[in-house]
């Protein structure tokens, strides 16, 4: 009998949980442990941000369904790792506080045979001053109370452009190393249509401020793609669309402060600017929780577990840009001190950047963190899940599964427009997520036909539909596992 | 706002009929990417 604990109940915790309960028999327990008490399909943040849906459309309560399927599931968060137990425990355990329910505040000692920290990130508001969601007429579409905030901030915002007042409009990322600028271009271009739809498009200034060198980065170097029978680069396509949309943009720009309706932010050039807004969706910066791990005798031993995020099997040796490699990348998300420990999805530390790192004249380094998305989070987590599998059904250990992101596509269906023959989306699919130079030297580390672009309403419909499978999958509904991750 | 998207490509982009059938392409092409297997990269390599 095996006990498999899953930190934290997102897209990665919640993939590598429901597999886990589907494959191994019932003797074994698969147990939960997540702060929320809601599943979230957070790609969908960004209309509930515009108001075409609300929370109650990408949610789901998770107790019901893990009752229901057998999953052990505790409300709670973790606070401290103790991998080879204590004096007291000899099991590894983790230490978990309650959050919600008769039992808040109570701590539990949770042991287990095998561990998966799927905690996902830190949203880290507080490296950018004053960057806080719903403060300084700052907001953010992170999470789904984030994103209702923005709606509700937005519409204000509309009705007063229907009034005749003109209103300045900043999205973007908020801070030096943001990542998920995809997110941001998704709010910006959807944020561009519901101008259009009320009417006030000509009323509002509407400008997107990243910390990418060029557009179209999104955290991964940029691309070269297949458009229809061109070839172009991603910088090409976003400019093309943000010019057709009359966006303006600011980039290589890190957000360093935020005040009332006031960003302060520093160029690659080193020269400090301020951009004025009445209204900005700006995404933080993203961190690892700060865990600490301890020993059997009490002795701190996070450095073996965590570098700001977990450590996995990733070659983290410091060398420059020119020399990083695709089998830098982590391939099993294995831990290397803890055989028994994974960390899929946002949760593992990153070897490096994908994007080349920057410094401005003034020393700081302005450029995106490696960007961690929906479908490398399940995938990893899935082949966690299944190494987890086979190994305790063939009784001895395998890592037969691997995934690394040199070897791995990913779909970005970036929603530019919601309606049903309205709406628009910008299909960008990559192959590989991290460039690998050396199979593709000549089309910038990636091969092309894999690597395309589209625009269209069959964007807006592929993603709708993404939405709803995705959301019946993580339902647990009849044959959900035919859904690929 | 400068016009970078032609009235042509425009209405291809938004046409129903056009887009439905982009949209089962699209759907099949990213099925065949993404759910078409991962791997490692370091035996490959070495």
């Amino acid at each position: 009998m095996s006990r498999i604990v899953v930190l934290g109940a997102g897209i990665s915790g919640h993939v590598a949980a429901t597999h886990l309960r589907r494959k191994l028999s019932k003797k074994h327990t698969v147990t939960v442990v997540s702060p929320n008490s809601n599943y979230q399909w957070v790609p969908s943040n960004i209309w509930v941000g515009t108001g075409r849906m609300q929370p109650k459309d990408i949610i789901f309560p998770l107790a019901p369904l893990y009752k229901k399927k057998g999953i052990e599931y505790k409300q709670a968060k973790v606070v401290t790792f103790h991998p080879e137990g204590d004096t007291e425990i000899e099991k590894p355990y983790i230490l978990a506080e309650y959050v919600a329910g008769e039992t808040v505040g109570a701590m539990e000692k949770v042991t287990y045979d095998y561990l998966i920290n799927a905690t996902g990130p830190k949203l880290a508001f507080d490296m950018t001053e004053g960057l806080k969601p719903a403060t300084n007429k700052a907001y953010s579409v992170c999470t789904y109370t984030h994103a209702t905030e923005a709606w509700h901030a937005l519409d204000q915002l509309i009705q007063e452009m229907k009034q005749g007042k003109k209103k300045k409009i900043l999205i973007g990322t908020g801070h030096a190393k943001s990542t998920c600028q995809g997110a941001a271009f998704e709010y910006i271009l959807n944020v561009e249509q519901e101008l259009n739809r009320h009417g006030v498009r000509d009323m509002a200034e509407l400008t997107w401020i990243a910390n990418e060198p060029q557009l179209g980065d999104f955290g991964m170097d940029g691309m070269l793609l297949s458009y229809g029978s061109n070839i172009m680069k991603s910088s090409e396509l976003v400019e093309m669309v943000f010019e057709d949309r009359g966006i303006k943009w600011i980039i290589g720009a890190g957000v360093n402060k935020i005040e009332d309706g006031i960003a302060h932010y520093e160029t690659l050039d080193g020269e400090y600017h301020t951009e004025t807004y009445d209204f900005t969706m700006l995404i933080p910066a993203f961190s690892g929780h700060g865990f600490k791990a301890y020993d059997k005798n009490n002795k701190d031993i996070t450095d073996k577990l965590f570098k700001g995020f977990m450590i996995v099997d990733a070659d983290y040796t410091p060398k420059p840009y020119e020399e990083w490699t695709v089998q830098d990348w982590p391939e099993t998300y294995q831990n290397p001190s803890y055989a028994n420990i994974f960390a899929p999805g946002i949760a593992f530390a990153p070897p490096h950047a994908i994007s080349k790192p920057r410094v401005s004249k003034n020393g700081t380094p302005i450029s995106p963190a490696p960007p961690r998305t929906g479908m490398p989070s399940g995938i990893t987590a899935k082949l966690v899940a299944d190494n987890i599998i086979d190994t305790i059904n063939n009784k001895k250990p395998s890592l037969r599964h691997k995934g690394s992101m040199g070897n791995m596509g990913a779909a970005c269906i970036a929603s530019s427009g919601y309606g049903i023959t309205k709406g628009s989306g910008i299909s960008i699919t990559t192959f590989p997520i991290v460039p690998d130079f050396n199979k593709y030297p000549d089309t910038y580390g990636r091969r092309l036909g894999k690597t395309f672009g589209e625009i269209g309403l069959a964007g807006h419909w592929l993603k709708l539909a993404l939405h709803h499978a995705f959301l019946y999958k993580a339902k647990m509904r009849p044959f959900w596992w035919l859904i690929p991750e | 706002m400068t016009r970078r998207i032609s009235k042509t490509k425009r209405f291809i982009m938004m046409n129903p009929i056009i887009q439905f059938f982009k949209f089962i392409y699209l759907s099949l092409k990213i099925l065949v990417i993404v759910a078409g297997g991962h791997g490692g990269t370091r035996r490959v390599d070495q």
